[in-house]
């Protein structure tokens, strides 16, 4: 049950993506010989388009906001508890500093996120647009993956030294 | 199928144009440069390259009789480019624009052009021969926002604009010495330079791709929720249909004939609108092939997901990446078509276009064969 929940809350991502990745060149109407990404911006409320908030439940969401030549993508990771929540934010600040490697990373997540994404339209211009949708829904997928492994190897951790450090009391 | 050639110039083409006997095409590889390539035994060859702008070049217009090119560019600066004897020398226009300009078009006389701008502001430039260059007359404060497109109405007088604020407006560009008195006869006696015939509301979202129909009685331009909009009688009670269609929007429009329109934008497939008798404009259909895709897994994600499991493991993970990919791998274009020019002879019916897109490539198109869109 749990999968089917997944893919219908990917699905319903990667269509909106898909439908909100409509990107173009389009310079500054605020500052001469500029172009910045209009969503981080906001200058002009005439160039912003509604952002679309996808739920799975209260601990998961995901928010699209999109401009005329830029796009940004907000997740929140599911964290059942304290060591996920620990194991989260370690994990995508460790992403996060690396952001350059990855192109559509954001520097900081967005307040009330953990991680963001900000699209342009130099990376469609360069990108497949279906690639890039695929890699964001990758993403998601693995992230689960991944901090659910975190957790199990953190455990799996603490009870051997649990277990080396009580011997001694044998 | 309708495409004849596929001609892969660049990494990416913000614009092109045709010279007047097409042997020519001149574009912007997404770069301050323009280049112009000519067509030697089957072979693109590059001929000259235009270098005079320091920021994106986002129009280039080239005119059919004078031929004389016109570049706009985000360095806020447009250039004339006049041939003299093998070399392209630029003329300076006076703009007086402080944002980037983003569209350009010659007017048919090709005795004026008008630049779009960033500024919320049209130039109508035209040329002064006192000094030896080209000055504008502004538009001003009509605009609520960036100016992405602008079209010539066949009189050389009406100008159709569209603009982010999601508004289409019609302007008079009568400027005094250079438009003579008896070509305003056909349109209300008293128009001055800059005065707006009529604003339309229809789109709710920013609009682009402004096009007169041959005979200048309709005009069609596009908004970004994925709607076109055909408007009949410009003038004080235009008449307005809007058509949706269920793909991404569009970016540019072309009217082939006075009935049929072909649409480009972000699905990467050019579409055809055409208006029956009574003159009610609908969707016809694409005009590249596209592989079949059955119209359940293309929606519904449950579908899908019970298809899934009908048809066997195949489906796992990236169920909608096969699905998904096909759509565009099945059409010409793999990325955004951002502009469609017209070829052959600019007569009431054209059979040839060309599309450019953000996948570098142009396009070039024949309806020759496409007997359904020709009967209409």
């Amino acid at each position: 049950m749990a999968t089917t929940t997944l893919r219908l809350y990917l699905t319903c991502i990667r269509n909106t993506l898909h439908a909100a990745m409509c990107l173009q060149n389009f310079p500054c109407q605020e500052v001469e010989r500029h172009n910045k990404p209009e969503v981080e911006l906001k200058t002009s409320p005439e160039l912003l388009l509604n952002p679309v908030l996808i739920c799975r439940n209260e601990a998961e969401k995901c928010l699209i906001e999109t401009s005329i030549n830029s796009l940004r993508i907000s997740l929140k990771v599911k964290q059942a508890d304290e060591l996920e929540n620990i194991l989260t934010k370690k994990f995508l600040r460790f992403l996060s500093m690396r952001a350059e490697a990855f192109q559509v990373l954001r520097r900081k997540p967005v307040q009330g996120y953990d991680i963001s994404f900000l699209i342009t339209n130099y990376h469609c211009e360069e990108m497949q647009k279906q690639k890039l949708i695929d890699f964001i829904v990758q993403f998601m997928e693995d992230i689960d993956k991944e901090i659910s492994e975190l957790k199990l190897s953190v455990n799996t951790r603490g009870r051997l030294v649990a277990t080396e450090f009580l011997k001694q009391f044998i | 199928m309708a495409v004849t050639s596929i001609h892969p110039f660049a990494q990416c083409i913000t614009c092109h144009a045709w010279s007047p006997d097409q042997s020519m095409v001149a574009f912007c590889p997404n770069n301050n440069e323009a280049h112009i390539y000519r067509l030697v035994e089957d072979k693109w060859e590059k001929v000259h390259v235009l270098q005079k702008h320091d920021q994106v070049i986002s129009g280039i217009d080239w005119s059919a009789r004078s031929n004389r090119i016109v570049t706009a560019s985000h360095d806020r600066n447009s250039y004339v480019w006049n041939l003299e004897g093998s070399e392209w020398v630029p003329t300076l226009v006076i703009l007086r624009l402080n944002r980037a300009a983003l569209c350009v078009q010659w007017s048919p006389k090709e005795n004026k052009f008008a630049v779009g701008s960033g500024a919320k502001t049209v130039c109508i430039c035209y040329y002064e021969q006192e000094n030896n260059w080209w000055v504008s007359k502004l538009i001003r404060k009509r605009h609520d926002s960036s100016v992405t497109s602008v079209s010539w109405h066949p009189n050389n007088i009406l100008l159709a604009t569209t603009s982010t604020d999601g508004k289409c407006r019609v302007f008079s560009t009568f400027i005094k010495g250079v438009d003579a008195k008896d070509s305003k006869k056909s349109t209300s006696s008293d128009l001055k330079f800059g005065e707006l015939i009529v604003q339309l509301d229809l789109s709710s979202s920013w609009t682009f791709g402004v096009k007169w129909s041959p005979s200048g009685n309709t005009l069609a331009y596009v908004g970004h929720n994925s709607m076109i909009y055909f408007v009949d009688d410009v003038g004080p009670s235009p008449l307005a249909q809007n058509v949706v269609f269920r793909d991404l929007p569009l970016r540019d429009v072309l009217f082939v004939s006075e009935k049929t329109v072909i649409g480009v934008g972000f699905d990467c497939n050019p579409m055809v609108f055409t208006a029956d008798e009574r003159g009610v404009w609908g969707f016809v259909r694409y005009l590249g092939e596209r592989k079949i895709v059955s119209s359940g897994s293309r929606y519904g994600s449950q579908f899908s997901e019970a298809f899934g499991k009908f048809y066997g493991q195949s489906k796992q993970g990236g169920s909608n990446d096969a699905v998904e990919t096909s759509r565009t791998r099945g059409a010409v274009h793999d990325n955004c078509i951002n502009s469609i020019m017209p070829l052959g002879e600019r007569g009431i019916l054209t059979k040839r276009f060309s599309t450019s897109g953000l996948d570098g490539k142009i396009v070039l198109w024949d309806l020759e064969n496409e007997h359904d869109l020709l009967e209409l």
